[in-house]
């Protein structure tokens, strides 16, 4: 057993874990954070993405020692108290989900294409999800929910700089 | 801010709760082993050092499963077939005894502390296997000196089924001048519902009840299956399912996993947890599709079809399980005339073992398999003997004043108006200009194609007499429904919310949709043959009327009227000369005082009610527009139009989000997805490395639209939707991709259209 401690959705956590443990499984069977999907072995299908220092990450392709003293960030952690980040709404609201087993990781790896695309491209889109897989919805909604969020997030930072300079 | 779906809050936070999400106190883990062979003999299995490894708990073999008195997993209906003939089954044990017949078979099971230990110790379990030939496709499987896989079914032909009249389609095919055939090839499949298969068991022997988590599309057929391969009565089962990560068939019924979870949790008493690899899946889960239908077409003077007829070869895999046998029977041939008034029919299908993953549903389970034969062989008739593929299947179709119309093989087709769903999607395709849109794609060295698929399908599936819902109503307002149907991500708490919503006049937030509660005794069907939105949600629209009936009394003691007196309308009973009202909600909620109704525990509204229904007939005109860069084989979906007519349709975004995935499915297996084995039936495509699902931007533009004929034979007027798009996007995409080559002079050629074989085949024709 190794112990690691990291930042896990902003609180300091440390646990003891077998060398080969994966992030991943850490982080569903140990800390109880079962948001986190596994859909396959082979590091092709993106349920595990979380957020580690602020990229996004497959936790199934690292070893939790790895991640030691690592600020994650789970799909638990992305709402703030009760309210739902952009990402998060917009996959409702545009029926970007079914089943919902990809989305969690769906939406982390949006979150991180929509922070280095703001005005995503449809192409950018499609990059940007190459590594998640969904078997439900044939992607055209989820494509929709990303360009819907990137419109509500300029929103909302347009109307934060304009908060900010009054 | 409202979410779409009743489901969407927990699964966007992350709080919803998949098989493999739960940890049962004391829980231990199982890890099988499988078979490394597609064919051998097991001479011996040595399970000692895996049995004393630390934190080993158990180790289980087919001795123990015949000790325990297990039957094998179950293998479908008694299907009858050519001259009465019984379906000859080559059974699959719950542990491989004696003999392995795939890649993937289970042989033991190791059960240990923890995961990790279960895992170890599987490796040291040490299986004395002997090779033997193996049979990896049914063309080997038919040989005169193939090896044989099971003793009880001779040179490993299943079944040899027929439908329709031979004679009748002979005498046609004479006296036609114009026949053509085409070979047709649906590829095998793997599934994969994102949620990799999970089980955990738990016995409470205080209640003498076995718990099973695991996904399921059923509650009922998840039961009916483990009694029969264990033996323990139904009623000794219970079904925790709380979300399940897709189904698309896979998830319809008990499997190997399932009964030696059992076993080992009731030896053990403690709670047992096996969550999947996907390898072991690829491998060991059911397969779909592997069908090889050889369509022919006879053609009179005046352009009409006088018969068709197909030989089917279906791959069943090493035995036969659950739904196989159906697929390439009843499945393939009750649609096999398609839209079309065709006065000769025959289909014989050979039902062939081979050393393979078993064959049972996916998402279409045969019918997106006949559609593509049927649609692809009026495409390729047309083609040979230059007919216009549109006018040629006007002149065919069904004509709308001939419903309710039986097919020549007996199929009654209800209702229906395929002239005009085919308008609407031509239109909507621009079809009238696609030569222009082909002449300015060539300019840019781009081969164009556009194709159309016009499907109907047989929905209904499951063997529930019936269908069966209640509900629940409590004190602070809220409504609980209850249903057999269990959900994989088709939205049936938004959808079924909504249908009552609508007829009580409640906020569907206020309405709760449980699938399979242990304490209600319900019948019904499972999710399968896209029947849970008009099978249950027939059953709800008549549990409106229920309590409304129940009501009624109640609401007249409370206006003071008499119940002859009192209308309901928009979830309001209303004195008809205007004298009072109460709505339905607040009605109830005064119901929930105890002194409303003394000497009951219950509500006085709380209520059951059912509906009896079958099949129905969804069918849709499908038309893709593609475009081929021969320099490098690949293919893109330029533009994709589909007209579908669901009858009356509840929720027009769920029905979207159901044929948009449906069509990626069947893009998928158009363009990329495919099982592959070797000679030696190792399975060569074990993982999402080498087995390609379509990912984000398969579609580039769909518009999807509906054309209602509601049908009479459910109370909603509602016609199946689930398997709908690959029914429609199979063939549609093939007949694209089919124009596309011929427009250069290059003929058919199978799926999946990947680059690479794209690019041979082009080069091939240059
Ligand atoms: S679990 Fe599939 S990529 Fe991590
Ligand atoms: S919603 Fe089911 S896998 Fe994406």
């Amino acid at each position: 057993m190794e112990s690691v401690s990291f930042v896990v959705n902003g609180e300091r956590v440390a646990v003891d874990v077998e060398p080969r443990s994966l992030l991943v499984d850490v982080l569903r069977d140990q800390l109880g954070l079962t948001g986190t999907h596994v859909g396959c072995d082979t590091s092709q299908c993106g349920c595990c993405t979380v957020q580690i220092n602020g990229s996004a990450a497959k936790s199934c392709t690292m070893l939790a020692v790895q991640a030691s003293g690592a600020v994650i960030k789970t799909i638990e952690g992305l709402a703030e108290n009760e309210t739902l980040h952009p990402v998060q709404e917009a996959f409702s609201q545009c029926h970007g989900l079914q089943c919902g087993f990809c989305t969690p990781g769906m939406i982390m790896a949006t979150v991180e294409l929509l922070e280095h695309s703001p005005i995503p491209t449809v192409e950018e889109i499609r990059q940007g999800l190459a590594g998640n897989l969904c078997r439900c919805t044939g992607y055209v909604n989820i494509e929709k929910a990303v360009q819907s969020a990137a419109s509500n997030l300029r929103t909302m930072r347009d109307r934060d700089a304009a908060e900010a300079s009054k | 801010m409202t979410l779409m779906r009743h489901e969407d809050l927990r699964l966007i936070t992350g709080t919803g709760k998949f098989t493999a999400d739960w940890n049962l106190q004391n829980q231990c883990y199982a890890v099988f082993v499988r078979s490394p062979h597609a064919h051998a003999r097991v001479t011996g299995i040595n399970c000692e050092a895996a049995a004393a490894t630390a934190k080993v708990l158990l180790v289980l073999t087919a001795a123990d499963v015949t000790a325990a008195r297990m039957q094998s997993v179950p293998s479908g209906p008694e299907i009858k077939g050519i001259d009465g003939a019984i379906i000859k089954k080559g059974t699959m044990p719950v542990l491989a005894i004696d003999r392995v017949r795939f890649v993937g078979q289970p042989v033991a099971v190791v059960i240990a502390e923890t995961a990790g230990a279960a895992q170890d110790a599987s490796e040291l379990v040490e299986v004395q296997y002997e090779p033997l030939p193996a049979v990896a496709s049914v063309e080997d499987a038919l040989q005169s000196d193939a090896p044989q896989l099971h003793p009880g079914v001779p040179g490993n032909e299943s079944l040899r089924f027929e439908s329709g009249d031979l004679e009748a389609v002979d005498k046609a095919f004479s006296q036609s001048e114009r026949t053509a055939t085409l070979r047709i090839d649906s590829q095998r499949l793997y599934g994969a519902p994102l949620e990799p298969k999970a089980i955990t068991v738990a016995h409470d022997a205080g209640r003498g009840i076995t718990v099973v988590h695991t996904p399921t599309q059923g509650v009922l057929g998840m039961k009916a299956g483990l009694s029969s391969i264990s033996g323990i009565p139904v009623e000794e089962f219970e079904i925790v399912s709380e979300d399940v990560g897709g189904s698309f068939g896979l998830r319809g019924g008990a499997s190997a996993e399932h009964a030696l979870l059992v076993l080992a949790a009731r030896q053990l008493q403690r709670p047992v947890k096996w969550v999947a690899t996907r390898s072991e899946l690829f491998a060991g889960e059911w397969h779909g599709r592997g069908l090889t239908l050889e369509g022919s077409i006879a053609i009179d003077h005046d352009d009409k079809i006088a018969a068709i007829k197909f030989h089917d070869t279906v791959d069943l895999g090493a035995y036969n399980c659950f739904f196989g046998g159906f697929i390439g029977t009843n499945n393939l041939s009750v649609t096999m005339g398609g839209a079309y008034q065709v006065p000769a029919l025959y289909m014989q299908s050979r039902l062939v073992l081979t050393n393979t993953a078993p064959v049972s549903a996916y998402r279409g389970a045969g019918r997106p398999d006949i559609a593509f034969g049927i649609e692809r062989l009026i495409d390729h008739a047309a083609t040979t003997f230059k007919l216009d593929p549109v006018e040629f299947r006007r002149k065919n179709f069904v004509p709308q004043n001939a419903f309710p119309y039986t097919t020549a093989n007996g199929t009654v087709y209800d209702c229906g108006d395929f002239h005009s769903v085919l308008d609407k999607a031509l239109s909507q395709a621009g079809y009238d200009t696609f030569e222009q849109r082909r002449a300015a794609a060539k300019q840019d060295g781009k081969i164009r194609g556009i194709g159309i698929g016009y499907y109907v399908e047989k929905s209904g599936a499951g063997g529930a007499p019936k269908d069966q819902v209640s509900c629940e109503f409590s004190a602070d307002g809220t409504l609980t429904l209850h249903a057999v149907t269990g959900p994989s991500g088709q939205g049936h708490e938004t959808a079924f919310a909504q249908i009552m919503g609508d007829g009580l006049g409640i906020d569907p937030l206020q309405i709760i949709y449980r699938a399979g509660s242990a304490d209600q005794s319900l019948v019904g069907n499972g999710t399968g043959g896209s029947r849970s939105l008009y099978g249950t949600g027939s059953a709800f629209k008549n549990l409106i009327d229920e309590i409304i009936n129940r009501a009624l009394p109640h609401a007249a003691r409370v206006l003071n009227a008499n119940a002859e007196d009192i209308t309901f309308s928009d979830g309001q009973f209303m004195v008809r000369n205007g004298a009072g009202g109460i709505s339905l909600f607040a009605l109830s909620k005064r119901l929930s005082e105890p002194q409303q109704h003394p000497g009951s525990q219950e509500h006085p509204l709380n209520c059951t009610a059912e509906t009896v229904t079958g099949a129905n007939y969804p069918n849709g005109c499908h038309i893709a527009e593609v475009e081929i860069d021969p320099e490098t084989g690949v293919t893109d979906i330029i533009a994709y139009n589909a007209v579908d007519d669901l009858g009356n349709v509840i929720s027009p975004e769920l029905v979207r989000g159901q044929v948009h995935g449906g069509v990626v499915q069947g893009a998928g297996q158009a363009f990329s997805e495919a099982i592959v084995y070797d000679d030696n039936g190792q399975l060569l495509t074990g993982s999402f490395m080498d087995y390609a699902m379509p990912r984000a931007g398969t579609l580039l533009n769909v518009e999807t639209d509906t054309f209602a004929v509601p049908t009479e034979l459910n109370e909603l007027g509602s016609k199946g939707v689930g398997e709908s798009g690959c029914s429609g996007s199979l063939p549609c995409i093939s007949n694209a991709v089919m124009n596309a080559f011929a427009s250069v002079g290059a003929g058919p050629l199978s799926m999946p259209y990947t680059p690479a074989r794209v690019w041979k085949h082009l080069q091939k024709h240059q």
